[in-house]
């Protein structure tokens, strides 16, 4: 799921200078990591005494949402991949709830520690963060029940009517197969932008869409809740990563959580998690540290 | 019988797509209401299902905590966005382009520029100077610094929308400019700048829901959540909005009760049922004039009997009345009387310009103390601008101006004079009632409150004791029952006796008088010569701009007749009138005898 870039392109005009690119594995010592909570201030000293704000959108299920139990908690996979994390480097942190958008500049601006929700890896963003990548991104096309255009590939939607969200790259997906379906002599795509991905469900629910594309999981997640309204047309695993982003220059918290997340994607703990949420561990990714 | 069909149909068409939603996304999967709750009273299916889904959620604290939020921020941010705004909109009217420039570059940036790149730059990029805000104070300074420039114009608007001649009349009483915009230009103002703070209000609170892009956890940001956790939108949305239309009606009552409060058509409520009283026709305005004149004569007897008085007065009692005149009114000069006689006004070579054209030329003018001075003359003979020059409402351009020997607002730099920065105050000392052709009332006071505002504001009278001066100075032009009174509620013969005794209030030491009659029909004119003439026979200075002839023979004690911005002839009224020697004067008094004549018959 990529959102609006209008409010990042504005915090790269605001923002620090650009670094350089690069791919680091994460960081392996002679050991591999180890949770040694109570050795916080010596293995991270840049983190002792620090309470870390995590960025979040609370709206975004099944990555980051109101427990329905407890309006006040904050459940999901990545919410619940935090709290993991922190139990094992140690040390607090907080949630900060905001709109999607507004989550990477307050990072860049040091408003928020961690921008940790569904966050894909661009090289674009990669100038002013830097990343621990964790999960493989995969694209679901949601549609009506039963599937009434019979839509079971990109090629299958010339003259429909298709929705994502503005300015993500499942947007940008729908225009590109525009211009092959133009290419190839049938009719264009009518391309329809949501801002969130409720709004976007109700374009489908409401015969004004045929087709939503958006995050995998989220699109599974619909199907399976409304059985009786949509159903999944098809998947794409693609080769976005999905990471952490935090300010370039914080090493110390770079590298406890990227131990962290080492930890608990060999111990299963990250595979718990996913099923307990139904994500796909099958997009679960080597814990890599991305610059 | 349109009208109210719509209004019965709007709520029904919206019931019914409330229930076809419900049944379309009735078997949708997810958390139900009584889950969400915790358990609760078991919700049946259909129409209470939705029903008490969609009033749970209105009482949510969840929802309503955000709501709060919501409320904080705009109240906030709108008593710092007013108050900002007024500086704006005061430093848009500056007489200073500098000053202007800088509130309009203001405005035009802030209201050019989206809220939302605003609240971000506030929250993400002050950070990088070192200025860390956190979220709801980014949220209060934001939508404050944007409302500023908008409540500016709104501001504006209203203050613009103010007649000019109420800014003239306060200047004339000598009220400073600031005194002047807090007690009478504002509260009149008040009525067109309320319709769109209340707009304003409104859609910032519904506004608030763009911070969520700094983190401010509002009442749509929290209903999303919840929308993006079960997809109910319709019952969370519909809640939301109900929540919405609770906060935004509240606003819309209190804008209907200030509306209330500051319409200065509606009389003021000096005391809860007197109001009433009034409107139904009871109380003291209701009782015969003479039984209320006689009430209102023995206070006015004590403070200004001359007026009081109805029948004509013997010369004996003019003298002692004119004694006892200079003692309630002209307390400030008590050493005059052996001084009658002696030059008050001195104007000397006086000149002025309007934008190139020349108003008066070289104009030599002397009025002696006690003196009453009839100046006539055709329109545009500069007789207007005359006594604006004297009482320092507009500045001489050349030439010498002194009121008592003394400059008013003034100071001598070489040959020019030089108006000084505290000019308020000298028109204040100065003591120089003026009386104008369209009355200049303030609008939003009553005929006593019009009264008793410069001797309190600007006199620092005891308030008690201006207003009982107030009330005998009313009876004492015939209008002691209209005490009460807004100024639309009078003619215009009262209204101009109103704003004599206004100009009494202040204790003047001379008196000028800008064509009272003119604006009033002829049946009016005669009430307000009686009131003139009666003051010109307490010796007071007087210096009266005015077409009435018969009322210039008549009261005058000196008539002077002007064209063209110089002074033509002047003498006695037999001399003047009867007898001009000057071409130009004859003509005029026959242009004026055939309208009389044609007015007459």
């Amino acid at each position: 799921m990529v959102r609006s870039k209008l409010l990042f392109a504005v915090a790269v005009v605001l923002g620090s200078s650009a670094m350089i690119l690069g791919t680091v594995p994460a960081a392996r010592a002679a050991d591999p990591p180890k949770c040694e909570p109570d050795k916080l201030a010596a293995k991270y000293p840049g983190l002792a005494g620090k309470k870390i704000i995590i960025g979040q959108d609370g709206e975004s299920p099944p990555y980051s949402f109101r427990d329905p139990k407890d309006f006040n908690t904050i459940i999901g996979a990545d919410a619940d991949m935090v709290r993991a994390a922190f139990k094992c480097i140690g040390g607090q942190f907080e949630f900060k709830l905001g709109g999607w958008s507004g989550l990477l500049p307050a990072v860049i601006a040091g408003q928020a520690d961690v921008m940790w929700d569904n966050l894909y890896f661009t090289t674009e963003r990669a100038k002013q963060v830097d990343y621990v990548v964790y999960m493989i991104a995969g694209t679901g096309a949601l549609v009506k029940k039963g599937n009434p255009k019979k839509i079971t590939g990109m090629d299958s939607t010339c003259g429909l009517t298709a929705t994502a969200g503005l300015g993500t790259v499942e947007e940008a997906a729908f225009r590109d197969q525009s211009e092959k379906c133009k290419a190839a002599g049938k009719a264009v795509i009518n391309i329809m932008t949501y801002p969130d991905i409720p709004a976007g469900t109700r374009l489908i629910q409401n015969d004004r869409a045929d087709i939503l594309l958006s995050d995998l999981a989220m699109v599974d997640q619909l199907s399976a809740n409304n059985p009786t309204v949509f159903e999944r047309g098809f998947k794409v695993i693609s080769d976005f990563k999905i990471g952490v982003a935090m300010k370039k220059g914080n090493e110390d918290l770079l590298k406890a959580i990227a131990d962290a997340l080492t930890v608990l994607q060999a111990d299963g703990t990250q595979k718990k998690i996913y099923e307990q949420y139904k994500l796909d561990p099958a997009l679960i990714l080597p814990i890599a540290i991305q610059r | 019988m349109k009208g109210r069909l719509a209004l019965f149909i709007g709520p029904l068409c919206l019931v019914l797509f409330l229930l076809g939603c419900d049944n379309r996304s009735g078997g949708q999967g997810g958390a139900t209401l009584s889950q969400l709750a915790g358990g609760g009273s078991p919700v049946g299916e259909g129409q209470a299902g939705w029903l008490g889904e969609l009033l749970s959620y209105v009482v949510l604290p969840f929802l309503l905590e955000g709501a709060l939020l919501a409320v904080q921020i705009s109240a906030l941010a709108m008593v710092g966005g007013v108050f900002l705004g007024l500086g704006l909109a005061l430093m848009r009217l500056s007489s200073h382009a500098p000053i202007r420039a800088a509130a309009w570059i203001y405005i035009w940036f802030v209201r050019g520029t989206p809220q939302l790149l605003q609240l971000v730059f506030l929250y993400d990029a002050l950070p990088g100077i070192g200025i860390k805000l956190d979220t709801f104070t980014t949220a209060v300074i934001g939508f404050a610094l944007n409302e500023a420039a908008f409540s500016a114009e709104i501001i504006r608007g209203g203050i613009l929308s103010v007649n000019r001649n109420q800014t003239v009349a306060a200047a004339s009483l000598g009220m400073g400019s600031l005194l002047a915009l807090r007690r009478i230009i504002l509260p009149q103002a008040m009525r067109a700048i309320l319709p769109g703070m209340a707009n304003d209000t409104i859609g910032m609170i519904k506004g608030t829901s763009i911070a969520s892009v700094i983190f401010v956890n509002e009442l749509t940001f929290r209903s999303q959540q919840i929308v993006g956790q079960n997809f109910k939108f319709f019952t969370v949305f519909a809640a939301a909005g109900i929540i919405y239309l609770i906060l935004t009606s509240a606003i819309s009552l209190a804008q209907t009760a200030l509306e209330r409060r500051f319409n200065h058509e509606l009389e003021p409520s000096a005391g809860g049922a007197s109001s009433w009283k009034r409107f139904l026709g009871w109380g003291s305005s209701w009782l015969p004039g003479r039984v209320a004149a006689k009430a209102a004569l023995p206070a006015a007897v004590g403070a200004s009997p001359v007026l009081a008085a109805s029948r004509p007065e013997t010369a004996a009692e003019r003298s002692a009345h004119g004694l006892l005149w200079r003692k309630h009114l002209l307390a400030a000069n008590a050493q005059e009387a052996d001084e009658e006689g002696r030059p008050f006004v001195v104007c000397y070579n006086v000149c002025k310009s309007y934008g190139g054209r020349e108003v008066l030329r070289n104009l030599d003018l002397t009025v002696k103390r006690g003196e009453v001075v009839t100046i006539i003359g055709p329109s545009g003979s500069g007789k207007s601008t005359l006594l604006r020059l004297i009482n320092h409402l507009e500045h001489v351009d050349w030439g010498d101006i002194k009121v008592d020997g003394q400059y008013v607002g003034y100071e001598k730099d070489g040959a020019t004079m030089r108006p000084i920065r505290d000019l308020a105050k000298a028109r204040a000392d100065a003591r120089i009632g003026m009386v104008f052709q369209h009355f200049n009332l303030f609008n939003h006071l009553t005929a006593v409150q019009n009264i008793s505002e410069a001797p309190v504001q600007v006199y620092r009278e005891d308030p008690k004791k201006a207003h009982k001066l107030a009330l005998s100075l009313l009876a004492s032009v015939g209008l002691g029952r209209h005490a009460d009174h807004l100024p639309h509620r009078l003619s215009g013969g009262q209204q101009q006796r109103v704003a004599i005794a206004r100009a009494l209030a202040i204790s003047p030491r001379l008196m000028l008088f800008d064509e009272p009659t003119s604006a009033l029909d002829a049946e009016l004119v005669g009430e307000v010569l009686a009131v003139i003439r009666r003051l010109a026979e307490t010796g007071m200075t007087m210096i009266v701009v005015t077409h009435e002839i018969r009322f210039a023979r008549e009261v005058a004690d000196r008539v002077v007749f002007m064209d063209e911005g110089s002074i033509v002839e002047q003498g006695t009224p037999a001399e003047v009138l009867d007898n001009p020697k000057e071409e130009r004067t004859q003509r005029f008094l026959r242009m004026v005898e055939r309208e009389e004549t044609v007015a007459d018959a």
